[in-house]
Order: C-alpha cells, then structure tokens, then sequence
C-alpha cells in the first residue's frame, strides 16, 4: 500500500484532534534548526506548520531508549501511567537496539515493568534512511540503513515522488493501517513500486560501505579479548571516562538504583549508570575489577562485542555511530575496533 | 504484575555489635522472607540506599532475618547508625544459594575470613539444623585480629556439637589482644584438617585476596574445581540480572551466584578482584 506524505500527516493531524483508537500522543523527528541538517531530535507532534518533521533522513541526535527506557525513573510503582502513543521515523539501528532491550529487559527472569507498558503502549513506524551521516556505520555490524523486522509499520520513501510505501510487520500494525484507511487515502501501490525501494536501499547502502571503507571488515569481534593490554592503553589515551558515549548507546542500559523516601514508602528511582567510571563496579573496601581507565574502556568494547553475545545472541553494537560523534575526545568507536581486532 | 523492585518492611529489634567495625542487625520483617543459605538481599536504609548482604541466619527461619554488616562505606555507615526499632527494608532474596543437597552425607569443609564468616555462618547454621544428614562440618575461621572476630560468643557452643570441628586462625595478635588458638592466615588451618578431599564440598567466603589463596588452598589440598564453593563479592544492584554490574564474563554474579563453583568461573576476568 502507499501513502502521500499530505495525507500521513493528516492522520497524524486527526489521530490526536479526534483521539482515533485512542492515541493520545505521537513522537516524531524534527529538524532542529535549519542551519544544522544534521540534527533530529525525537519531538511531540504539533500542526503548527511551520514544524518540519523529518521521517526519511538519518537517526535521531537522541537513541530509542529515551523513549522507553527513560533516563531516570520511580520504578516503586506498580500503577505506571504511561500514554498510548505512535513513535514514528525509527531506523533500522534504533529498531535493532529496542529489539536488544527487549531481550534484555522483558525475559523470563525479569520484566522491567516500567519499560514493558511504555513498549506496550508504543506503535512503532520505523522508516528506511534515504541519508547517512559521518558516522553511521550499521553495514559494519551486520546491519542495513533499513528495518525488515520488528516494526508495526514501515515506511520507505518512494524517490523524487511524494508517498511512502508501507509494509505492515504486526497484527498492531495491521490495526493500525485499517484505521488509516478509514480516514485518509491509502491507496494500492503500483507494480513497480518495490524496484524503486529496492533501488533506493540499495543506492544509500552504496554509501555507508564507501564511507565505512576504511574501517573493519570482521564478524571476529571475539578477538578483542585477546588484544595486548598495551594496545588499549594507547587507544584509550584521550578517553576521559565521561560516559558520554554510554548514556547516548541505544543498547547501553546499566543503572543503579537509588532510595528515596515519600511519607512512609520506600522509593526506588532507576537511573542510567555508565561502567566507565570508577564506581561502577566498586565494592565494599574500594575494591574494584577495573580501577584503571583503559581496563572500564576496554570493557564496554567487550561488553558491546562479547558479553552482550553470550546473554543475548546478538553483538551490542547497532552501528549507530552516536557515541562517535558524543565523544568530546574525537575516539572513533570504529578505528579502535579495527586497531584491536 | 508483581514489581521486582518492590521492598518489603522491617524493623530492627536486636543489634549485635560484634566487632569494633561489625555489626549483626537482628530484623524483623512485616511478612515472612523465605531464602535458600548463600542467596542475599537487598538491604535499604529509607532515602539513603541499599546494598546486597547475604542474611548470616539459618535459612529454616524464614520471620526473623540476622544480617551482619561491616561498617565500610556510604551505605553502611549509615546502616551503623540505625537503632533498635528503625524500618529498614529488604528486596530479595536474590540469586542461587549453596547447594546443600548436594553436601548431603558429606565431610564439608567451610572457610571464612572476616565478615565473609557472615554467610558462612547462615550455611553453617542451616547444616546444623539437620546435622544428621551430613558426616561432618569442619569450620576454619580467620579475622585480622583477636578482637576482629565475629560471633565469639557463639563458638563454644558450636565446638560442643558432634561432628563439628571449629578452628579459628588471626593474622596477628597486637599488644593488649589474648589469643590461644592459631595464628597465621586461614589457608594454614588447613594443615590441621584430616578429611579425604574427593568428592567432599569445600566453601569459601572473605575478603577477594582470601578468596583467591584459600581457593588455590582447597585445590592443592585435593578438592576438585566442582567442588570448591565461592560466594562473590560484585557489586549487585538490581539482584536479578537487568543492571549489569555484577557481570563476571557470560554470568551475573547476581543472578547466576553469588554462589559459583570454581569449576564455572575460573576462566572469566578479574574474578579475584
């Protein structure tokens, strides 16, 4: 089926004025000025048409997990109120990191019942990428600047014409393309429709493996572990242990925990942590199974590469390239894995 | 859905002070707390904190809950400060305990050193409980010093029982201290042990460098890496797996331990820190 880009809008548009199935909110990626192209943040959907909203350029500044797996929450509660709500313009490394913390946090062992409703209550519409920026690199791990998986709804841009064509990947997807129907012009897409996506997807891979050229070309990242100490030294000379790169990691998700105290109740708020810093894994004594700093940056190159293969059966790393450009100290996430494997 | 971050409360109704540094918070729970020995919990201080302690009491006591606690840092400085009837909170239990059906008929041996004689003696106290199911406990304990020691006023009655031997080590014996028991650090009680290491269990639990020589003790003594029992000391927050501090390699010390044999872990990084 095919979409204009008008009329998705104006879905968007009655979805909230008319609560159609009751959505109550959609998140979509805006321009953050006009000047700097190269940002998008994930924003709440306004009519206001003078907003330009962004569903076929590149990632977010800000990863998926803002969204679900928030920065800092009361996890005391078991009466979490969360909106049912569409978060739209996903892409393929965002989708393949939500599909991580699904594993990670929605298990037999454990569900996070915070991040569980927020899931629950998200219809997701992810978007083929139709750009890249510097620092994407999703082919070098196994991933595609588009999603085949794990959406509701995908939406691939058809070139120079001004319609997605849609994909329906979920019996909520289904549900959701039927309402769409009930609106707006949802039409039949033409016979040739899927070439022109093909092509497209095919033209943007071109040049993610142009720009990534220079960097590795292994599925081997097991050999990590056994780089010499030196080597991580040396790479890790400028890192100045910020966490800047693990909080903005889609897939990065450690917390502590902290104790607050309301009247009588015990509260426990759940925060990101990041294991580059010193207290990370201290214990009692100041004990701690990594003091130095090239030891805590080594090992979120093996817990991305290794640790996250072993609980998870996937690699930690979606390809993103965020802490790329997060890190104040110009470490490509890239040119150590290909220093040190 | 039941909230795994959910606290039951409790109060304090008894505190020991066993140690110039250690302390056991005797706790009453509003309802009951069933643990397997050497699974721990999350212990809270209302708006200032929890942290993972093993209980120290026998795991057939499921309404009163013995935590012992040496006084090292943030959290458990304030956990010294508690008196008796403050709430505290526990989460838990967590984790996979000893498996004492297996020690069932055995000659066990049991290692301690410092506070790490806390969860030692959860295990000690729960095997006492049934003592007719196993051929022997033999308990090395070792503190620092004479007055370090824990849970002194307990030991001649445990020496009293059949089939329990409990020897004691410390490493030094400053002016002013008494001692008439051992001296030296606690892998060289093992001299003194006269038990056949195959297919026997040994447990142990202190402080990480008494981990790490007292588990190459138990080796060269003959028990094998399947038989060595160690209770890891990691920093465990969530206690379920979710938050990844306590990751040893493949496992979650939290989830998979804190009890592993050695067999499991010998291989992973940095385990004796």
């Amino acid at each position: 089926m095919i979409i204009r880009k008008e009329d998705l809008f104006l879905f968007f548009n009655r979805c909230i004025s008319e609560k159609i199935d009751n959505y109550e909110e959609i998140l979509l990626p805006k321009k953050n000025n006009q000047k700097d192209e190269k940002q998008f943040y994930f924003t709440k959907y306004n009519s206001d048409e003078n907003i330009e909203y962004d569903l076929e350029s590149f990632r977010t500044i800000d990863p998926i997990k803002t969204l679900f797996y928030l920065s800092r929450e009361n996890v005391s509660s078991t009466s979490l109120h969360s909106k049912k709500r569409i978060v739209a313009g996903i892409k393929a490394c965002d989708l393949k990191a939500l599909n991580i913390l699904d594993k990670a946090l929605i298990n037999d062992d454990f569900v996070d019942p915070a991040y569980k409703k927020l899931r629950d209550n998200t219809l997701i519409i992810s978007s083929d990428c139709n750009r890249i920026t510097d620092s994407c690199h999703c082919n070098l791990v196994g991933g595609k600047p588009y999603s085949e998986s794990n959406y509701d709804i995908n939406l691939s841009k058809v070139n120079n014409n001004n319609y997605y064509y849609i994909v329906v990947g979920s019996k909520k997807g289904e549900k959701f393309l039927n309402t769409m129907k009930e609106h707006v012009a949802v039409n039949k897409a033409p016979q040739d429709v899927f070439s022109l996506v093909e092509e497209n997807r095919k033209d943007i891979l071109e040049k993610l493996e142009k720009q990534n050229k220079k960097y590795y070309h292994t599925e081997n990242f097991d050999e990590l572990k056994n780089s010499e100490e030196k080597l991580w030294i040396e790479n890790s000379d400028a890192c100045v242990g910020c966490g800047a790169c693990t909080n903005i990691c889609p897939t990065c998700y450690c917390f502590i925990l902290n104790d607050e105290t309301e009247a009588e109740k015990f509260v426990k708020v759940r925060s990101y942590d990041s294991c580059q810093y010193h207290g990370y894994a201290r214990v009692a004594g100041d004990n701690s199974p990594r003091p130095k700093m090239h030891q805590r940056f080594r090992n979120r190159y093996l817990c991305k590469f290794s640790y996250f293969n072993s609980n998870f059966d996937t690699i930690g790393c979606v390809g993103c390239g965020r802490c790329i450009d997060a890190c104040p100290a110009e470490i490509d996430f890239r040119e150590v894995v290909k220093k040190l494997s | 859905m039941k909230n795994p971050f959910g606290v039951i409360s409790g109060k304090v109704f008894e505190i020991i002070q066993e140690s110039p540094l250690i302390k056991t918070l005797r706790i009453r729970p509003e309802k009951p707390i069933s643990f397997k020995t050497g699974q721990f919990v999350e212990l809270s201080v209302p708006g200032i904190g929890e942290g993972p302690f093993a209980p120290s009491s026998s795991h057939f006591i499921s309404d009163t809950m013995d935590i012992t606690i040496m006084k090292t840092g943030f959290v458990t400085g304030h956990i010294h400060k508690i008196e008796v009837g403050d709430r505290v909170g526990i989460r838990g239990p967590y984790g996979h305990g000893y498996p004492i059906d297996k020690f069932k008929n055995k000659d066990i041996v049991i290692m301690g050193g410092g506070v790490g004689l806390a969860p030692t003696r959860s295990l000690f106290l729960t095997l006492l409980d049934e003592i007719d199911n196993y051929k022997s406990i033999t308990f090395l304990a070792g503190a620092k010093t004479p007055n370090d020691f824990i849970y002194k006023d307990a030991i001649s009655k445990w020496r009293e029982v059949d089939k329990v031997i409990f020897l004691r080590t410390v490493d030094s014996i400053p002016e002013g201290q008494k001692w008439n028991e051992n001296t030296g650090v606690v892998t060289t009680l093992l001299e003194k042990v006269k038990i056949d290491p195959k297919d026997n269990p040994s447990v142990v639990c202190g402080p990480p460098i008494m981990m790490k020589f007292g588990t190459f003790a138990l080796k060269d003594y003959g028990f094998t890496d399947e038989n060595i029992y160690l209770s890891m000391e990691k920093k465990m927050y969530c206690g379920f797996g979710e938050c990844r501090h306590c990751v040893i390699g493949k496992y979650y010390a939290c989830k998979d331990g804190p009890v592993f044999t050695y067999e499991m872990i010998k291989n992973e990084e940095a385990i004796w820190e």
